[in-house]
């Protein structure tokens, strides 16, 4: 078998040289872009897949790296570490990416930016796999920013359209929020450290050195990285707008991969995170405050995209509540549970909407008929996220439910159990009124075409049987492949009756008020309380937002603006003013006068006096004129 | 106390400062001349008192305010024929209107 | 102390005319005032020995200078004879420099000056004094001048002729001209 490092050095290299030979050469022909794109993301799912065979053989951690920048006492070297960890998120992205550029062949037929769409996602592509395979801090947050570009390209592809800037705009700005966090703890971690790779930074903190308060607060300003990439409340508000890119864009990068990226960051630093035990806490409530918040919201979204952009938070929270109480392996198995049924349901979202063009649920209905594969498949993705037994996210979900309770969290674990039951009830309400009932719209739809579909199915059966990977009757299961030391959670029975009693009570719930929906029922503004309306508006956190930007912000520049239109340009002015005042004031003695000028001459010739005079007594220091030197 | 030379020479220094002031200060171009007259002699009270004082200077001090005498006699005509020459082509003697050299 | 008391009455003579000479509103009066302050100055070039000085100063400056300044000033009355008032622009400012420039001449000088108000080179040696006396006298008499004249400074004197011959025919030029234009 040839060398990993080589191996692995290819994965990310092949979808930029794809990137880089569509924008130079192909921009203007579909046909070749496309071709370039899944060629290169072929081979590197190839490869990741071997690299993962041999990690799943001989568990190691690789470490090559080359020096690159000396910047004072530290040597900033770049460099891959290869190890279970980054070779199964190898796996993850170069598959997702591969299904969905399969499935953008058909999605994005006839579209004017066609071989555009397949440069940007394979830049993403190479973006992300350099994130996962970054052995230290500056090549993990270069590509980091990068993977924050392409998400900016991408869902902003449509540009033309104002929405679509307007979100993608609010996508880069708000992730900045948490990066800024991000970078300060970046470097002053590694500042401390006195190097930037995580074995050495690792080690460091391991030393013990640092104080705990300082320990806790470099931490938590890692984690902010985190927050905003993956979306977590406070800076969840950009996720739902991004919606307003191409659905193949929000299944790759906005449920599976890019917004992964934070749970990965946090497990890939766990070693730091662990150092503190506040810290930890933190993340567990985020995580567990973002899981129920979204969920709810989700409740009462009418767009179908917008949905599944909520339980992605949603879903985010629990492995961040995972990872949170020291569930490790739970939490990165729902990472990959979660992108194989959230890639399912975008894309079927995508089928949808692609059918009936549109994205508002009021308005669809009865397609189950009309669209067999993609209601069949879409079903399965909704039963697996609802976590029933035996699909992956059961498998998945329950291991975290299982670590939550291990961990001694007793209101952790009942908000965790409460949205077992919200998420439930949304995700099949959004089955309910898209795909049984009665046709609400005009265009009667038809099922999508085989290259769309495929994927689908691929995914349906990913779906369904991942969580072989996590159950008991494997021998070596996900959990020890990441984590040797511990123990894999065995199978309870209370908790599967537990949580599959729960998600069955909300399908139910579900079936009962959306299962048979005529036109009417569906609108909303019948029930409309205020719960209802608050959930709708997503507690307004956009509009306090925007007033906080406004009053603060606002007032800040004005602030300075007005600072430097008149200190500043005053200065600036005033200068130039007294210079011309000073003229016109001189000019005043030219008038003609003869007299005026003897005036002026005695003058001058009082000021030589009183300077010989000064000099001479000595006033203007030894010297100058010397004391006494001149005399009279 | 002695007469000295300074006290010639403070005489002198106030007198010329009259005679500036009375330079700048007076409006008729005749009075400004009269004032530059204190001022000249102030220079040859300077200059004789200095002499006076200093032995080896052989007469030279009186023999160089002889020479400003002349001098100032000169100027004293020439600057009054102008100033005639202007009263009648402007029939003007006030300073404050003679101003052609104005900007 | 005779000769204290003649100084100071000399001075402040002059001071009083020159003071007048500047401020007084009709012109005429400066001018007698001018001859007074002229007056004042050659007996004080007696007190120093200058006598032909003395008598030159007279002759010249009261003689001419100021006689020729009655006619001009004569000359120049206008018709109707209304006195002129003095700019009030320039007083201040004027005074104020001519007061400062006076001061620190003064200072400077009384710095320069020995205890006792003495000039430097020992001028207040009584002894000296006494023969700086006999010497200026001898010095300021008509011969004496006279030899420096045709002797080390034949040169100025030679130009000084020079310059009062141009003087001479230039005022005749100015004021000529204007009366054959008039014609």
């Amino acid at each position: 078998m040839a060398d990993p490092v080589v191996l692995a050095l290819i994965v990310p290299l092949c979808p930029l040289a794809a990137f880089a030979l569509t924008w130079l050469l192909a921009r203007g022909r579909p046909a070749a872009g496309a071709a370039l794109s899944l060629a290169a993301i072929a081979v590197s799912f190839v490869l990741s897949a071997v690299l993962l065979w041999g990690q799943v053989q001989a568990p190691s951690g690789i470490q090559a790296d080359i020096p690159w920048m000396p910047a004072g006492r530290i040597v900033i070297s770049m460099g891959i570490l290869l190890n279970p960890l980054s070779a199964l998120m190898l796996v993850i992205v170069t598959g997702v990416s591969l299904l969905v550029q399969i499935y953008s062949l058909g999605y994005m037929k006839g579209d004017r930016g066609f071989a555009r769409f397949f440069s940007y996602l394979s830049l993403f592509s190479f973006s992300m796999l350099t994130l996962v395979l970054a052995d230290n801090f500056i090549l993990l947050y270069m590509a980091w920013e990068l993977v924050g570009l392409c998400s900016y390209l991408l869902i902003g592809f449509w540009y033309e359209k104002p929405e679509a800037a307007r979100a993608a705009k609010k996508a880069f700005v708000v992730t900045r929020v948490g990066d800024l966090g991000f970078l300060v703890g970046i470097l002053v971690l590694s500042l401390l450290a006195g190097t930037f790779d995580f074995a050495g930074v690792a080690r460091f903190v391991g030393a013990g050195s640092v104080p705990q308060g300082q320990v806790t607060l470099i931490v938590l300003l890692l984690f902010c990285g985190a927050v905003g990439k993956s979306g977590q409340f406070p800076l969840h508000v950009w996720l739902p707008d991004a919606m307003e890119g191409p659905t193949p864009v929000s299944a790759l990068i906005h449920s599976a991969t890019m917004v992964a990226a934070g749970v990965f960051m946090v497990a890939r630093l766990y070693g730091i995170f662990q150092a503190s035990a506040d810290a930890l806490r933190v993340v567990a409530g985020l995580g567990a405050f973002t899981a129920v918040f979204a969920a709810a919201i989700a409740l009462a979204q009418d767009d179908i995209k917008r949905i599944l952009a909520y339980s992605t938070i949603s879903q985010l929270g629990y492995m961040m509540l995972a990872l949170g109480v020291g569930g490790y392996g739970s939490g990165l198995f729902h990472l990959t549970t979660h992108a194989a049924f959230k890639t399912l349901l975008f894309l079927g979202a995508g089928s949808v909407i692609h059918a009936v063009g549109t994205n508002d649920i009021r308005h669809m209905g009865g397609l189950g008929r009309r669209m067999p594969v993609t209601a069949v498949t879409f079903g399965v993705a909704v039963l697996a996220i609802a976590g029933i037994f035996p699909l992956s996210g059961f498998w998945s979900k329950d291991g975290i439910l299982e670590a939550v309770r291990a961990g001694g969290h007793p209101v952790l674990y009942a908000v965790a159990l409460g949205t077992v039951f919200i998420t439930a009830v949304y995700m099949s309400r959004l089955f309910f009124l898209v795909f049984s009932g009665a046709r609400r719209g005009d265009a009667p739809p038809h099922e999508s075409p085989p290259v769309m579909t495929v994927p689908l199915l691929i995914l349906a059966v990913l779906a369904a049987g991942l969580g072989l990977l996590g159950s008991p009757w494997l021998g070596k299961g996900i959990h020890e492949l990441l984590d040797p030391a511990a123990s894999r959670p065995a199978l309870d029975i209370g908790l599967l009756l537990l949580s599959n009693g729960l998600a069955a009570a909300g399908i139910l719930l579900s079936f009962v008020l959306f299962g048979r929906t005529t036109a009417a029922h569906a609108a909303p503004g019948r029930r409309a309380g205020t719960l209802y309306s608050l959930l709708a508006n997503k507690f307004y956190i956009d509009e306090l937002y925007l007033l906080l930007i406004r009053g603060l912000f606002f007032t800040v520049t004005a602030a300075v603006a007005w600072f430097d239109r008149h200190i500043v340009d005053g200065t600036v002015n005033l200068v130039g003013g007294a210079s011309k005042r000073g003229g016109a004031l001189l000019r005043r003695t030219l008038v003609g006068k003869v007299q005026g000028y003897a005036l002026i001459v005695t003058c001058g010739v009082l000021a030589a006096l009183a300077i010989l005079l000064a000099g001479s007594l000595g006033l203007l220091g030894p010297g100058l004129f010397g004391p006494g030197g001149t005399g009279q | 106390m002695t007469l000295t030379l300074t006290h010639y020479l403070v005489l002198a220094a106030l007198l010329f400062c009259l005679g500036v002031y009375g330079a700048i200060t007076r409006k008729n171009a005749i009075g400004i001349l009269m004032a530059l007259e204190l001022v000249f002699n102030a220079v040859n009270l300077t200059l004789v008192a200095a002499g006076r004082f200093r032995p080896q200077s052989d007469g030279v001090g009186q023999l160089f305010a002889l020479f400003v005498i002349a001098a100032a006699a000169a100027e004293s005509v020439l600057g009054l024929a102008i100033i005639l020459a202007i009263y009648r082509r402007r029939v003007v003697v006030n300073a404050d209107e003679m101003d052609l050299m104005k900007n | 102390m005779a000769e204290m008391i003649l100084f100071y009455a000399l001075a402040a003579l002059l001071l009083l005319s020159a003071g007048l000479v500047v401020t007084v509103r009709n012109i005429f009066h400066a001018a007698l005032y001018l001859a007074l302050a002229l007056f004042a100055v050659a007996a004080l070039y007696v007190m120093l020995g200058a006598y032909f000085l003395a008598a030159m100063q007279v002759l010249i400056y009261i003689g001419a200078v100021v006689v020729l300044a009655i006619f001009v000033i004569n000359l120049t009355r206008t018709v109707t004879g209304a006195p002129v008032t003095l700019t009030r622009r320039w007083v201040i400012p004027a005074a104020l420099v001519s007061a400062l420039t006076a001061s620190l001449i003064i200072v400077a000088l009384l710095k320069s000056a020995g205890p006792a108000g003495a000039a430097p080179d020992g001028a207040a040696d009584p002894a000296v004094q006494g023969s700086a006396a006999a010497n200026a006298a001898a010095q300021g008499t008509a011969a004496a001048l006279g030899r420096h004249l045709l002797g080390d400074f034949v040169l100025p004197f030679e130009l000084v002729s020079v310059l009062l011959l141009s003087a001479l025919i230039a005022a005749i030029v100015i004021v000529g001209k204007d009366r054959e234009e008039e014609k």
